[in-house]
C-alpha cells in the first residue's frame, strides 16, 4: 500500500457514488426505516494529487443528509440538476431528492417516479445522464426499461420488450444508446432512436449454470467513440468476460478471477474500469477483498489471470469473534488519482486506498 | 408550566469559549467559563453581562461548574472570579483542580509576557480564584444548598474531564462538557446511567465528522517517526505534560519494544515527575487496562523512555524527544527547537492546537523564517506535521449518550446551525424528543412535566384498598379524596379527616324527583307493583321493601303518595344523596317509563 484510510460509516452502505464538487455520496440499505443517504466531503488529503501522510484534515465531514423509509440500493446524481434519485426493494418505482448544501444540510425527499409493479418485479436499477434534458434510465427487468425526463416526470422512452429476464445494471454509452445487462449474462444495445427496434444481445460463455452476472462500462476518455471502449461483465463464479460491442460475436478477452467458491450469493457483485488506468479493471463481491487486474495481458482462454493487487483491508477490520466476516459490497476508483480505490463492506467500514506500483511496470 | 431556561454564553453555535447559564426551578447554575482561543481583545471572554444587569453575580448564581482543564472550558475563569466578581463555590472534579491552575499560569505567562496584553488575570488572581473551588468525587451526590445538587460522570476526553447533572427537585439537567464514548490507551469512555434528565447539553463539535480511525492515524504517526529515525534525523514532540503525552508515550513504547529499535526517547525531566504522579494520584480516572497492569508494571514508567537532560539535544544521531510546553513558545521545548530547525533531516510533530502567537502557531501556517529574541531569524528547515489524537464524540457517540441517559430533550452546542439541521432531524426521529440548538446571547425555554410528590394518609389507603377488587399492581385505579397543601407539602386524606383539619362541616346535598304514574290503586299498593318490577329488573342491586311501604334501591329511597288532586295518579318520590348521582338518574328514567301491566 502506498496508503490506507480506513473510516467506520453508522451503517453500511452498498453504493459510493462521487458528486459534483468531489463530493461522495453513501446510503443505508437496512430493512428497517430511517436509512439515512449522506453526501460526504472527503478530507483534503484524498482531494489533493500528491499524498500527505500527517495533516490535520483526515476526515470525511457529512456535508448534508437524508431519511429514506426505503432501504437504499442504487443511487444517482441527475447532471446539471440538484436532484438524485434513488431505488430499492420493495417496487420498482423511484425516489427522487433535492439536494442544496448551500441552505441546509437536509437532503429533502421529492415526490417519486411511479412505475406499474408488476407481479414479481424487484428494485430498478438506473443510470442517469443530461443530454437534451435531465433523463433517468430505469427498469427492474428487460421488458420494463423506460427513460423518464427527471424534471417534467415525463416518458420519453420505453424500450421494446426482449425478454422477462431481471436487470443487473443499465447504462447511457451515449446520448442515444443504452446498455443493459441481465442476471442471466444478456447484454443488449438499443438505440433510443428506434424504439421498436429489436435489440441487439450478446451472449455469455459456457453452459449457463444459475450464475448471475453483472456489468462495467468505461466512461471514455475524450474523443473516443463511447462503442470502441471494451464492457467488462463478471459473474458469480468469478469469470470475466470483455466485449468489444462493435464485435459482439466473439469475446475479446476471456478470463477467471481467483474466487472463493460460489457461496456468497451475487448480491454485491461489482466490476468497474478504472478511469485512469488504461485496461485496469476491480472486482469485489465474493468476500472481503477487491481485486484489481491489468486487462491488457488477457486473451480469450479463459484461464485463470493474476490480480495486481488485492486489498484485503476489509477482512480484518471486524471485531472478529463469532460474526461472519464481512462482505465489501462497492467499490469505485477515484475520479483523479490513478490508483486510488474507495471500497465499503457489510460491517459498515469505508476505506480509501493507494497501491503501490509493482516494479517492473 | 414549569420550565428550564438555557442561555449560551460562548458555545451556542459556535467553536470556541464553552460558558452556559442554566436557570432550573429558581436555581442559577453557569457551566464551564471558557476562553476563546482565536480573539486577542475582550471577545474571547463570554459577556457576563447577559446574567445580570446590574446586581452581583454572587448572589444571582447559585453555583459555577467546570467539566475539565482544557482553557475553552476554564480559561476565563479567573477574569469572572476575581475581575468581574464573583464568591459563590466553583465545582470540579480533583484532577482538573490539580491541573486548572498550571494551564491557566502556563497561558497567562504567554498573553502578558510574551504578547504584552495588560487587561489579563495575574498569578495571585489564579490562585485567589482556585481557593473558591470545591472538588468532587465521580458519582458523589454534592449538596450545593438544601435544593440543588450535582454529580460528576466520567466523560473520557481528557484526565478529570466530567459531565455533571445538575438536580433541584425532579428537575434535572446534564451538561457533557467535551466527551468520548470510545476508550483509548490511557482513558476510558464516557458513561452515565439512564438518569432520565429533562435536559442533555451536549456538544456537537464532531457531529458532521466520520472519522479516520485510529489505527490509521497512529500507523501514519509512527511511519513519520521511524522514517526520520532510519535516517538519522531527530523528533521533537512538543506537549503539555499530561494528556495526549502520556498516549503517545505509550504508543511509542509500544512500537519500540515491537520493532526492536535502538534509538532514544527522551521525556523532559522535572514534568516526568510530575505527570507520574499526577496520574498515579488520579489512577481511577484511566481505563481498565492501565488500572490493570498498574499493579504489575507502572504503566508510565517506560522502559524505552528516558528522562531527558538538556546536553542530549546536542547528541549526534537520532532520537526522540517529548518536551514541554506544547505550543513552542517558551522554555525547554522552544530551546530543541531551536537547535534543531536548521536541519532538514530532523522533524516536529505538533500533537494539539496552538494558540496564536506561539511559535508553534506559526510554523503550522506555513512560515519558515522566524524572529526570535535579539531580532535573530530563524530558518526552519526540519519538517513540520500536525497530528490531532483530540477525542470528542461523533454522531454515533452521541446518540449512544442519548441512548444511555434518556433524557427528555437535548440541546446542542459547539457546532454550526446550518451544520446541525441534519443531527437535529436524526435525534427527533430516532428517539421522539425535542432538539434544540441556540446562538450565543439565544435563550431556551423547556417546559418540563415535574411529578410532584404527595403524601397518602394511611386512613385513606386503606379504606380505598378495602373497597373493590384486590388492585391489579400493573392497572393505575381511582381513588377518591381530597389534596391539601399547606406551605410546600401536600397531603391526600379523606374527606372526613380534610374537614375535622380545616373545621368545617359537611354538607349533605340531596335530591328528591317526582315521577308521575297511573295507577288508580291505593298507594300501598302501588308501592308494590314498583318494588316487584324493580327487583325483577335490578337483579344485581339490593331492593328492599320496608315495612313503611317505601323502597329502597342501595341506599335511594322511593315512596309512593297519591297525588293531591287525581286519584288516578301516583306521584312517586325518588330521592338520593349526592353520591348516588347515577343510580339515582337511571331510577328515575326507569320509573318514567312506567310500570308494567301485569304487576
Amino acid at each position: 500500500y502506498r496508503d490506507l484510510h480506513t473510516f467506520e460509516l453508522q451503517a453500511p452502505t452498498r453504493l459510493i457514488e462521487w458528486a459534483r464538487g468531489s463530493r461522495v455520496c453513501v446510503a443505508g440499505y437496512g430493512q428497517s426505516d430511517g436509512n439515512e443517504i449522506l453526501q460526504l466531503i472527503p478530507p483534503p488529503t484524498l482531494l489533493t494529487k500528491e499524498t500527505q501522510g500527517l495533516c490535520p484534515e483526515r476526515d470525511f465531514k457529512v456535508e448534508c443528509g437524508g431519511f429514506s423509509e426505503r432501504p437504499v440500493y442504487s443511487l444517482k446524481y441527475v447532471p446539471d440538476t440538484s436532484l438524485l434519485v434513488t431505488s430499492g426493494p420493495p417496487d420498482s418505482s423511484l425516489q427522487v431528492w433535492q439536494v442544496s448544501a448551500e441552505d441546509s444540510d437536509i437532503i429533502k425527499s421529492v415526490s417519486p417516479i411511479e412505475t406499474e409493479n408488476g407481479t414479481g418485479q424487484s428494485w430498478a436499477k438506473i443510470a442517469t445522464i443530461s443530454a437534451r434534458a435531465p433523463w433517468v434510465l430505469h427498469g427492474s427487468r428487460l421488458d420494463r426499461v423506460q427513460i423518464t425526463e427527471v424534471e417534467s416526470r415525463k416518458n420519453v422512452y420505453t424500450a421494446a420488450s426482449g425478454g422477462s429476464e431481471e436487470l443487473s445494471s443499465l447504462a447511457f454509452l451515449d446520448c442515444n444508446t443504452l446498455l443493459l445487462c441481465c442476471t442471466a449474462g444478456r447484454l443488449c444495445l438499443a438505440d433510443i432512436r428506434q424504439p421498436q427496434s429489436l435489440m441487439e444481445a450478446v451472449s455469455v460463455p459456457s453452459v449457463p449454470c444459475s450464475e448471475q452476472w453483472c456489468m462495467g462500462t468505461r466512461h471514455g476518455a475524450q474523443g473516443l467513440e463511447p462503442s470502441s471502449q471494451p464492457v467488462a461483465r463478471l459473474s458469480s463464479r468469478g469469470l470475466l468476460t470483455l466485449t468489444d460491442l462493435r464485435k459482439t460475436s466473439e469475446f475479446l478477452a476471456l478470463a477467471k478471477a481467483r474466487v472463493p467458491s460460489p457461496g456468497s450469493g451475487a448480491e454485491f457483485l461489482c466490476i468497474s474500469w478504472s478511469p485512469a488506468l488504461e485496461g485496469c479493471l476491480a472486482i469485489s463481491g465474493f468476500d472481503g477483498t477487491v481485486h484489481v487486474y491489468d486487462t491488457q495481458s488477457w486473451d480469450s482462454s479463459g484461464r485463470e489471470a493474476e490480480p495486481i493487487f488485492v486489498h484485503k483491508g476489509h477482512a480484518f477490520g471486524g471485531a472478529g469473534g463469532s460474526r461472519d466476516p464481512p462482505l465489501v459490497t462497492v467499490h469505485t476508483w477515484h475520479l483523479q488519482k490513478p490508483r486510488t480505490l474507495l471500497s465499503a463492506a457489510s460491517d459498515g467500514s469505508l476505506h480509501v486506498w493507494d497501491w503501490v506500483q509493482p516494479c517492473g511496470k | 408550566m414549569p420550565e428550564i431556561k438555557v442561555t449560551p454564553l460562548g458555545a451556542g453555535q459556535d467553536v470556541g469559549r464553552s460558558c452556559i447559564l442554566v436557570s432550573i426551578a429558581g436555581k442559577n447554575v453557569m457551566l464551564d467559563c471558557g476562553m476563546h482561543m482565536g480573539y486577542n481583545d475582550d471577545r474571547r471572554f463570554p459577556d457576563f453581562s447577559y446574567i445580570t444587569q446590574n446586581g452581583r453575580l454572587t448572589d444571582f448564581l447559585d453555583c459555577v461548574i467546570i467539566s475539565h482543564f482544557h482553557l475553552d472550558h476554564c480559561g476565563a475563569l479567573p477574569y469572572f472570579s476575581e475581575m468581574v466578581g464573583y464568591d459563590g463555590p466553583i465545582y470540579m472534579t480533583h484532577p482538573t483542580k490539580a491541573i486548572c491552575p498550571i494551564l491557566l499560569e502556563d497561558y497567562r505567562k504567554i498573553t502578558v509576557d510574551k504578547k504584552g496584553e495588560t487587561n489579563f488575570f495575574t498569578s495571585q488572581m489564579i490562585k485567589d480564584c482556585m481557593k473558591k473551588v470545591v472538588a468532587v468525587h465521580l458519582h458523589q451526590t454534592v449538596q450545593v444548598d438544601e435544593e440543588l445538587e450535582i454529580k460528576a460522570y466520567y466523560a473520557g476526553h481528557v484526565l478529570g474531564a466530567a459531565m455533571f447533572q445538575i438536580k433541584v427537585g425532579c428537575e434535572s439537567v446534564v451538561y457533557t462538557g467535551d466527551y468520548n464514548m470510545t476508550p483509548d490507551r490511557h482513558l476510558g469512555a464516557a458513561w452515565i446511567d439512564k438518569c432520565r434528565p429533562d435536559l442533555l447539553i451536549s456538544e456537537s463539535t464532531y457531529a458532521t465528522t466520520i472519522r479516520d480511525s485510529k489505527r490509521c492515524r497512529e500507523r501514519d504517526f509512527l511511519k513519520k517517526v521511524h522514517e526520520t529515525v532510519e535516517r538519522g534525523g531527530k523528533v521533537l514532540i512538543p506537549v503539555f505534560a499530561l494528556g495526549r503525552a502520556q498516549e503517545l508515550c505509550i504508543l511509542l513504547e509500544t512500537f519500540w519494544e515491537r520493532m526492536n529499535l535502538k534509538a532514544p526517547i527522551y521525556f523532559s525531566t522535572g514534568l516526568t515527575e510530575k505527570a507520574n504522579h499526577y496520574y498515579k494520584l488520579f489512577i481511577t480516572w484511566t481505563n481498565q487496562k492501565i488500572r490493570k497492569t498498574f499493579v504489575q508494571r507502572n504503566m508510565f514508567e517506560f522502559k524505552h523512555i528516558k528522562a531527558f537532560d538538556r546536553a542530549f539535544a546536542d547528541n549526534p544521531g537520532p532520537m526522540v524527544v517529548f518536551a514541554t510546553p506544547g505550543m513552542l513558545h517558551a522554555g525547554q521545548s522552544l530551546q530543541i527547537f531551536r537547535k534543531w530547525a536548521g536541519n532538514e533531516k530532523n522533524m516536529v510533530i505538533m500533537p494539539g492546537y496552538c494558540v496564536q502567537g506561539t511559535v508553534g502557531h506559526k510554523i503550522l501556517s506555513g512560515q519558515r523564517k522566524l524572529e526570535m529574541e535579539g531580532r535573530q531569524i530563524l530558518e526552519v528547515k526540519m519538517q513540520v506535521e500536525y497530528m490531532s489524537f483530540s477525542a470528542h464524540a461523533d454522531a454515533k457517540g452521541i446518540m449512544q449518550l442519548i441512548r444511555q441517559a434518556e433524557p427528555r430533550n437535548v440541546l446542542l452546542v459547539h457546532g454550526e446551525a446550518k451544520k446541525m439541521e441534519f443531527l437535529k432531524q436524526k435525534i427527533e426521529q430516532e428517539f421522539h424528543v425535542s432538539c434544540y440548538m441556540p446562538a450565543n446571547g439565544e435563550t431556551t425555554t423547556i417546559l418540563t412535566n415535574p411529578c410532584i410528590p404527595v403524601d397518602i394518609s394511611l386512613g385513606l389507603l386503606k379504606r380505598e384498598t378495602a373497597i373493590g377488587p384486590s388492585p391489579d399492581a400493573k392497572k393505575p385505579k381511582l381513588m377518591h379524596g381530597t389534596l391539601l397543601m399547606k406551605d410546600n407539602s401536600f397531603r391526600l386524606v379523606s374527606p372526613e379527616q380534610a374537614l375535622k383539619e380545616l373545621g368545617l362541616a359537611e354538607h349533605q346535598l340531596r335530591f328528591t324527583c317526582r315521577v308521575h304514574i297511573q295507577d288508580p290503586r291505593k298507594e300501598h299498593e302501588t308501592g308494590l307493583r314498583v318494588y316487584n318490577h324493580l327487583k325483577g329488573i335490578l337483579k344485581d342491586y339490593s331492593v328492599q321493601h320496608l315495612p313503611d311501604g317505601s323502597i329502597t334501591v342501595e341506599s335511594i329511597l322511593i315512596q309512593a303518595t297519591a297525588h293531591s288532586e287525581d286519584q288516578g295518579t301516583k306521584v312517586l318520590l325518588v330521592s338520593w344523596t349526592y353520591q348516588d348521582e347515577e343510580l339515582g338518574s337511571y331510577l328515575t328514567s326507569l320509573l318514567k317509563k312506567g310500570l308494567p301491566q301485569s304487576t
